[in-house]
């Protein structure tokens, strides 16, 4: 049997269907910012219950734009997690921030204790990630922020419909930053990305952002970017959101029967502790496992598609060189980096390759 | 009759294209597809570079041009104020910041301003080669080579557009283009390319563009995020079968709009034409006596016209920290103040060039 890490083929297999809805668009000749736009903008706002959301290139550009619309940069820092994707230190470096580093939980989100202890004079804002699909605990993180007084953009890119106590992740901070990057839950057919808010300022600052600052076609307001959501990615959107549910409960299912089975397997494969009050979209099912490296060949070898989300953490990647952090300074991450695995958990796997990979797994280890 | 100002549905309505397409998903590889290196290579060929790579936009382009060159916070950039306001706009996002040369009467860069703008923290010449029309590349080369600047070529609106045949974009150290919907060589969003003669400046961007990413794992540098699509690859790699046929069709209508008005002086000018200058009409744009006339005129009468652009650069509110007042750019002022750009695209047809150069010529013989 075997089990892919992609469902790409499975998700887009009516493309037909999307394709003659792209096809009504290519008639308007409104290629870029046209309604298409805003009419899966509404839905997705609708989706994640927020005022607005605005659709960008990329959700690398979403938390860059949100941080731009905050006025960070130069000399400033932002906190974020150590082991989330490059994209979350690129963005703020990108912005000329300096990004700092702090440790993770036993469910591979950001400390908020050690969020707390990393603020210095310079911290302008707070970038939690909801890593994997497992919401950060915001309840605290925006308690940090109110008595710092600092705003909280949310790195939700690999966590549309996350919850914490009920509330959708994104739309605690000022911002939340999500990717429709093709590997997403909710995905389109390139580069797209989309940030929630509810602040009117912030909502105006960022249309005009990601479209070169312009106020109108003559006139340009402030020094912008090109960062739009194209309408044919638009269109492949609206067509999917109307499957999220699907997708999120279907991704629910297999978790938990992977968080079943694979418990009875504590001496060797750690199941990170579920909370009741946080809904967890499992964009990565992420467990840590003894000797990793022969159980990851293991499945290759029995042709289950696992992987490493990642292997090395920020601070001990090249480009975080300048930034003086040494192996031994966040041991959780390191740890976790050197145990972690990512089993397939797609909506379009079967109950008999979920079968499959837990009897694979129990084999390894009996 | 209706005389649009472009007509993108005559063009991607196009079984051929939407067939190219549905090919990507046979594999669904949304993100750096083999399809984008194919594009990549035939963009190369054209623009006779030895490296070309995509990218999510003309503006990202120049941006990630600018990037790997180093230039950055302090450094200054010297650039035409005419043009769209993403030229000026990359070289305020790559943290530098933009001085304005005024042009000439072939709207781009006078080319005699551009030694006074030098300073010591001067980087790079940033000429555009706007409406399609080359600038001056042998003369900023030389500028370049003796004061030991970085040449990045703006040819977002200048695909195929040479001097003495040699392509624009294959001059400087780094040539960007936009592939956007309303460009000549265009895709079905936003996308933009690069050239490149140098093996390390692609190595860069290369980089750059895919987050820093040296492989899946390591990262080598801080990067972004700024893919050319693979499904706006296949698109653009079907336009490069076309660019031939498209670029002539604009060059033939140029030309009969050339003759038919050119007894029109002095109510409607021509830009400069110089030998060996082969441009490529993005825009066809003539300044005119009376242009909000004329253009109610044509307006009236079913003919769609456009201002690129109305406002320069230097005139709008964020450039007014650079300290810049009315009048500083004279030329460039006079002609937002005069130019109209008329219907030029590929898929007109003689009989819409000629009742467009008739309404024309009714306005200003009937006055």
């Amino acid at each position: 049997m075997k089990v892919e890490y992609s469902y790409l083929r499975e998700q887009f297999k009516d493309h037909d269907v999307i394709l003659k809805k792209i096809s009504e668009v290519v008639k308007t000749g409104d290629y870029t910012l046209g309604t298409a736009v805003s009419e899966f903008e509404e839905k997705f706002a609708a989706l994640l219950g927020s005022k607005y959301a605005i659709g960008v290139n990329s959700g690398t550009d979403a938390l860059f734009l949100s941080l731009k619309a905050l006025g960070i940069g130069p000399g400033d820092e932002v906190i974020t997690a150590v082991n989330t994707f490059i994209a979350t230190a690129g963005a703020i470096a990108a912005t000329g921030a300096r990004p700092v580093y702090v440790d993770v939980t036993d469910e591979y989100v950001i400390d908020p204790n050690l969020m707390k202890k990393a603020i210095t004079s310079q911290t302008k804002a707070l970038l939690p990630v909801h890593y994997a699909g497992v919401a950060a605990d915001m309840d605290q993180i925006m308690e940090i922020a109110h008595r710092h007084g600092l705003p909280v953009v949310e790195d939700s890119c690999q966590a549309i419909s996350a919850t914490l106590n009920g509330q959708c992740v994104g739309s605690f901070g000022v911002t939340g930053g999500f990717s429709l990057h093709p590997l997403k839950n909710l995905n389109v057919w390139g580069d797209s990305g989309m940030i929630i808010t509810d602040n009117d300022k912030i909502n105006d600052t960022l249309r005009s952002l990601r479209n070169h600052g312009l106020r109108n076609r003559d006139e340009v307001d402030c020094f912008g970017y090109n960062s739009r959501l194209d309408s044919i990615q638009a269109v492949v959107g609206s067509h999917l959101i109307e499957d999220s549910q699907w997708i999120t409960e279907t991704r629910i299912k297999w978790a938990e029967k992977l968080d079943a089975a694979l418990s009875e397997l504590a001496d060797d494969v750690t199941v990170p502790k579920r909370r009741p009050n946080k809904r967890y979209v499992h964009h990565l099912y992420i467990i840590m496992a003894k000797r990793r490296d022969e159980l990851l060949a293991y499945l290759i070898d029995h042709d289950i598609e696992a992987k490493i989300h990642y292997p090395i953490p920020l601070h001990l990647q090249r480009c975080s060189a300048h930034l003086g952090y040494k192996e031994g300074d966040f041991p959780v991450a390191e740890a976790q980096a050197k145990a972690i695995i990512t089993l397939p958990s797609h909506q379009h796997l079967k109950e008999d390759q979920i079968d499959y990979m837990i009897e694979t797994i129990k084999s390894f280890y009996g | 009759m209706e005389v649009k100002y472009l007509d993108l549905y005559k063009q991607f309505n196009d079984d051929e294209l939407w067939g190219k397409v549905k090919d990507v998903f046979s594999t669904c590889q949304f993100i750096m597809g083999p399809q984008v290196e194919e594009f990549e290579a035939g963009f190369a060929s054209l623009c006779k570079t030895p490296y070309a790579l995509g990218v999510n936009s003309g503006t990202d382009a120049l941006f990630l041009a600018l990037k790997a060159l180093g230039i950055g916070s302090g450094d200054d950039v010297i650039t035409a104020p005419n043009s769209f306001i993403a030229t000026t706009g990359a070289i305020v996002a790559a943290g530098a910041r933009p001085v304005f040369v005024d042009v000439g009467p072939d709207y781009n860069m006078d080319v005699n301003l551009i030694e006074s703008a030098i300073a010591p923290q001067t980087k790079a010449i940033l000429p555009v080669h706007l409406t399609g029309f080359p600038a001056d590349m042998p003369a900023i080369m030389d500028i370049a080579r003796k004061r030991n600047l970085y040449v990045v070529e703006d040819a977002a609106q200048a695909v195929s557009a040479s001097i003495h045949d040699k392509p624009v974009g294959s001059f400087g150290d780094v040539g960007c283009f936009s592939l956007h919907p309303l460009k000549n060589l265009n895709a079905c969003g936003d996308a933009g390319a690069l050239t490149t003669k140098s093996k390390e400046i692609y190595d860069k961007i290369k980089m750059l563009r895919n987050h820093g990413l040296k492989n899946r794992d390591e990262i080598d540098c801080f990067g972004y995020n700024s893919r050319m699509d693979t499904i706006q690859a296949v698109v653009a790699t079907h336009g490069l079968g076309k660019i031939e046929e498209i670029t002539a069709n604009r060059r033939e209508n140029a030309r009969l709009y050339d003759d038919a008005l050119a007894h029109l002086a002095p109510d409607l000018l021509f830009p400069e034409k110089k030998n060996g200058f082969n441009p490529v009409y993005h825009t066809y744009v003539v300044k005119v006596k009376n242009r909000a006339e004329l253009r109610s005129h044509l307006e009236k009468n079913g003919v769609e016209t456009k201002v690129h652009y109305p406002v320069p650069n230097h005139l709008q509110q964020p450039c007014a920290r650079l300290g810049h007042k009315k009048g500083d750019f004279p030329v460039c002022e006079q002609q937002s103040e005069s130019i109209v750009s008329l219907p030029i695209h590929q898929s007109l047809s003689k009989d819409q060039i000629f009742y467009v150069s008739d309404l024309i010529k009714q306005f200003y013989n009937g006055r």
